[in-house]
């Protein structure tokens, strides 16, 4: 069983439509990155996952349950980091933490989840309206963690964490992840969503246009790795370009860059290169998540011509972009 | 279960709040320089609350509306409703939850007004004041707050802004107690009437007048004092005596006017619920 399963969601506001005929699953146990700019509908959709608001169309099953009819036990089993949210006035973090484990009828020592989430015992028990945007990102993940939930949706859990802050939060994502539970993370810290996800879901102007591993985003995108030599004598770079898997092929002084859209192309090209010239250095650069959230939201190289290389089945051909994107099997 | 710890975490904010003990006590001292100020003109207490009743309708309500018109909107507007909701918390939990920590402020602001009333006129008074009425316009009084808190929470869970949420407190605020039953010469619901009566073919007769100037929690709160309160009052004060012998119209029946007033008690923050159930948060 899914723990969130949305089909066909569909949210409108009069006239504006902030959802479109979404459909995604999210399993237990996966960390799912949900991603796009502001106002493609991000939020709007973890709104409609807890209740907040009425799809206009569409099913929307969280845990097994249809989180329209019963928000209350789909609720009980969710973790929820909301975005931007303020403390309830004159309460302290650890209040927060403690009327939640009550609320929740958890067991849960409220100072070990502050403890765990790194929030100092004696700011738990300051108002949470004098803490630091870090600090309150940390008591709103401890609010998150009571009862050990079955669903956390966290919504920018990382805004305003340092460092450390942030490199907590990812191994808290993935040790929740491992305990069984399904992550919903919606982040515009693009490295940290990549190194932490199973999968993302790439959302534009309420639409879904990709869902994938960022490996197979990459390889659906073919935009795999980039190899950087530095050359005592630049060759001719025809002979590179010939390379099947190679898609891009440029010099900068003494530095060749080629663009491999297949990882054995790099190998094939760095033979080439050296049999022409001394490689002195060399260098091989993977595309970010950054590079592929551009590129299925803007109107980059590879996301304009996509309708027509896209194949009879909707799957895009490599080289393709966002619009066609039903990547990795997934409706998208 | 929900709805207690939706009330507790509340209470536990607003308490920690100087505006609440700001409002208490300043009802309370109000109270106090009522009965200190009028204890050599009448001897007899009961004429006094004569005057504190117009200070719980007029003045009362507005000191309850800073604590109450941020009660939802408040957290609708700061994002804080997405940590009660985010929770197993039902609406209905939350908006009783708040509805609850207000309504208790309310209670205590009220009653410890007249008790501290009691206090004073048992001091200086040269008539002790009697229990049975201070109990019966404690119990009035407090009757009354819950009713206009009801209608503050009401506004507060209809609205998505703090802006709006003001707007519609001070406007309830006007239209059921200063404008219905209220002090001002021309702004008042009898001047109102009195120009719908004046329109051609339209005309009020005195028991309609009376029916309408009773639905509000002011107007059944006004008459259901001198039934409850005042009558056979001591000392024969022409204030108090007004009342007796009006007509038996429907709008000056004590059963009515509870009614009325339990209507707005119960009435309002079911509405404001109602409103609430079918918001989009988000």
């Amino acid at each position: 069983m899914s723990a969130v399963e949305i089909e066909g969601l569909t949210k409108r506001y009069g006239d504006v439509t902030a959802v479109s005929e979404l459909s995604l699953s999210v399993d237990r146990g996966e960390v799912f990155g949900f991603l796009g700019p502001n106002g493609a509908g991000k939020s709007t959709t973890i709104n409609v996952l807890l209740g907040f608001l009425d799809p206009t169309a569409g099913e929307v099953s969280v845990l097994g349950t249809d989180v329209t009819n019963e928000p209350q036990s789909v609720k009980a089993r969710v973790g929820l980091v909301p975005e931007a949210f303020e403390p309830v006035p004159n309460l302290t973090g650890r209040e927060h933490v403690a009327a939640a484990v009550e609320t929740k009828g958890a067991d849960d020592d409220p100072d070990a989840l502050l403890d765990r989430v790194g929030l100092d015992p004696d700011d738990a028990r300051r108002p949470a309206e004098e803490y630091s945007t870090g600090m309150f990102q940390r008591m709103a993940l401890a609010v998150a963690l009571v009862g050990e939930p079955d669903l956390l949706v966290l919504d920018e859990p990382s805004a305003g964490l340092d460092p450390n802050g942030v490199q907590l939060v990812r191994e808290i994502v993935r040790a929740e992840a491992d305990r069984g539970a399904a992550v919903f993370f919606s982040s515009h810290i693009l490295d940290e969503v990549e190194r932490v996800s199973d999968r993302v879901g790439i959302l534009q102007d309420g639409e879904l246009t990709a869902v994938n591993s960022v490996e197979n985003l990459r390889d659906d995108l073919g935009m795999g790795s980039v190899v950087s030599a530095t050359v005592d004598d630049v060759p001719d770079l025809d002979p590179l370009r010939a390379v099947d898997g190679v898609t891009d092929v440029s010099a900068d002084g003494s530095t060749v860059r080629v663009a491999c859209a297949a990882p054995g192309a790099k190998m094939v090209a760095l033979r080439r290169i050296d049999e022409h010239a001394t490689v002195a250095d060399l260098t091989v650069e993977e595309s970010s998540l950054e590079d592929l959230f551009e590129a299925y939201t803007t109107d980059r190289p590879g996301g304009d011509d996509t309708a027509t290389d896209a194949d009879t089945d909707g799957r895009p051909a490599k080289g393709s972009g966002p619009e066609a994107a039903t990547v990795g099997g997934e409706r998208a | 279960m929900s709805s207690a710890t939706v009330a507790r975490t509340d209470f536990r904010s607003i308490r920690r709040s100087y505006a609440v003990v700001g409002v208490v006590v300043a009802f309370a001292a109000l109270s106090a320089l009522v009965f200190l100020g009028s204890g050599e003109v009448h001897p007899h207490p009961v004429r006094t609350t004569f005057g504190l009743s117009a200070l719980v309708a007029w003045a009362l309500p507005l000191f309850l509306a800073p604590l109450a018109y941020l009660a939802v909107a408040g957290d609708r507007t700061r994002g804080t409703i997405t940590y009660h909701l985010g929770l197993p918390n039902t609406r209905a939990a939350y908006v009783r939850g708040k509805y609850v920590t207000r309504a208790g402020v309310a209670v205590a602001t009220t009653a410890l007004g007249v008790a501290v009333a009691f206090a004073v006129a048992f001091a200086t008074y040269e008539h002790a004041p009697d229990p049975g009425r201070f109990l019966a316009f404690g119990v009035l009084s407090t009757a009354f707050a819950l009713a206009m808190v009801g209608v503050f929470l009401a506004v507060s869970a209809s609205v998505t802004s703090r802006s709006r949420a003001m707007v519609g407190v001070v406007g309830a605020y006007f239209l059921l107690s200063a404008f219905w039953v209220g002090p001002l010469p021309v702004l008042n619901l009898g001047t109102a009437l009195d120009a719908v009566a004046a329109l051609p073919g339209v005309g009020l007769s005195d028991s309609v007048r009376a029916l309408i100037s009773s639905l509000s929690p002011a107007g059944a709160y006004f008459n259901l004092l001198p039934e409850l309160v005042w009558a056979d009052a001591p000392g024969e004060y022409a204030a108090l005596q007004q009342f007796a012998g009006r007509p038996d119209y429907l709008g000056y029946e004590p059963w009515f006017n509870g009614l009325v007033l339990v209507g707005w008690v119960v009435g309002a923050p079911l509405v404001g619920y109602l409103r609430f159930r079918a918001a989009e948060l988000g």
